[in-house]
């Protein structure tokens, strides 16, 4: 195919559908760092992004954004009146500071640690929303009449996994896991949702704590053909498919 | 109604924002969710069409973000390009993996996905002026233009996949697809050489 050809087919390219041999041979081109397929490949993905202004304004419910800060391990945001309470006695604090440096240095060092003890409660006090957070959504799907509970890893050895995995259709699953060592740098455990008959969808990430514990939630409809659910290390970024044996396997019985 | 836009000044303070989360600075990454949270998850929610799955996959856009914007360069990409290309390959996946198609369709999404293919794109290319533009030039195409386009965009179909949906000749199929990409980047294109 010549470059006029071509034009017409990259945006399908950089879409991820277009099919072969034009594919291949748009690689091909782009392989050998072909200018007129670079710069048809920049054009399309600048179409690309203007496409997905299309949509209609759809509002995502405000949990969202606390989610999203806590899955990257940031302290979601607090609220605005907590953030002014937090400053007002941050700059309380350091008043208190200069005027204790200027008298007496050895105390002036014992006000900077507690100024760190502060900060470092502040973190935990922001980490510990998030973990609430978690903590209710879980109780809110286990208090659901019609969630069935799963053990999984009881009397395997050496040492696996064990724990509990709540389903419920119209809600979500939870997982509790204990006895799960935080995945090696780089990363991350996967939640798998297994089809009968079919592939494992993806269902979110998750770390687990130096202790070993899990406690993950992924939240919304169940299909009804789910036959398993299975958790694998995957890299931090997930996987669209298992790319390691799961650790955790558990049968989804009705 | 148009969702969302970056304003030239916000797009311009993004090579700040991705300064800022490659230092792991807490509040770069609540910023770059409150200039990109809302068209993220309005992309992702079309594409999907249930709100929980699409909370799912935006949180799964911003973790992928988060892990790989060391590799973004902030002097030369467009960053608004770059997250929602990986939101909506998070949603095209979902839907493959949903609809079993991943075998049918085993191009490689995250190839598109790497931060070097954003460079030297325009960092204000979300603008108002442009999203509008392309607006425009999509409601002009005809129903089948429309429909063509959506199905790769936002379904992520082949075109063999779309005859099969619509029931009409992979060769027609193909031509509303040529002829509705030509008459976007030309509406956008004579603009741009307006303005």
């Amino acid at each position: 195919m010549n470059h006029e050809e071509l034009s017409d087919l990259y945006e399908l390219y950089t879409q991820g559908v277009l099919e072969e041999p034009e594919r291949a041979e748009i690689e091909q081109h782009l392989g050998n760092a072909c200018p007129e397929c670079e710069a048809g490949v920049k054009g399309a993905l600048r179409l690309n992004a203007l496409l997905a202004t299309l949509p209609e304004t759809v509002e995502p419910p405000r949990r969202l954004r606390q989610r999203v800060l806590a899955s990257v391990g940031v302290e979601p945001a607090m609220s605005r009146i907590w953030r002014n309470a937090w400053a007002v006695a941050a700059v309380a604090l350091a008043m208190v500071l200069i005027v204790v440096a200027m008298s007496n240095q050895r105390r002036g060092r014992e006000l900077a640690d507690a100024d760190r003890q502060l900060a470092q409660t502040r973190l935990d006090v922001q980490r510990s929303s998030a973990e609430v957070r978690q903590v209710r959504s879980a109780l809110a799907l286990l208090n659901l009449p019609n969630t069935r509970e799963i053990v999984f890893g009881a009397g395997a050895a050496p040492e696996p996994p064990r724990g509990r995995i709540f389903v419920n259709r119209q809600q979500g699953v939870l997982l509790m896991a204990s006895n799960l060592p935080p995945a090696p740098e780089g990363k991350i455990y996967e939640l798998w949702l297994i089809p009968k008959g079919g592939n494992p969808v993806p269902s979110g990430l998750f770390q687990s704590d130096l202790q070993g514990n899990a406690l993950f939630v992924r939240s919304g409809e169940v299909d009804a053909n789910t036959a398993a659910v299975a958790v694998s290390v995957e890299p931090e970024a997930g996987s669209t498919a298992p790319t390691t044996k799961p650790l955790i396997v558990a049968a989804v019985s009705d | 109604m148009l969702l969302f836009v970056l304003t030239a000044k916000i797009a311009e303070d993004d090579p700040e924002l991705v300064r800022r989360l490659k230092n792991r600075e807490p509040q770069a990454m609540a910023d770059l969710y409150d200039r990109y949270g809302r068209l993220t998850y309005a992309l992702i929610f079309r594409v999907v069409r249930n709100g929980s799955v699409a909370e799912d996959l935006v949180q799964e856009t911003f973790l992928r973000v988060w892990n790989r914007v060391h590799g973004f360069d902030a002097e030369r990409g467009s960053f608004g390009p770059w997250i929602l290309t990986v939101a909506r390959n998070r949603a095209i996946d979902y839907l493959r993996s949903v609809d079993g198609r991943t075998k049918q369709t085993p191009f490689e999404l995250e190839k598109m996905e790497e931060p070097s293919q954003y460079a030297h794109i325009e960092r204000d290319i979300l603008n108002m002026d442009r999203a509008r533009i392309l607006r425009e030039a999509f409601v002009k195409l005809s129903p089948n233009q429309r429909i063509v386009i959506e199905l790769a965009y936002y379904e992520g179909l082949s075109q063999t996949e779309m005859a099969e949906r619509m029931r009409q000749p992979l060769g027609t199929v193909k031509t509303w697809v040529r002829t509705a990409l030509k008459a976007l980047r030309e509406h956008l294109g004579e603009q741009a050489a307006l303005a």
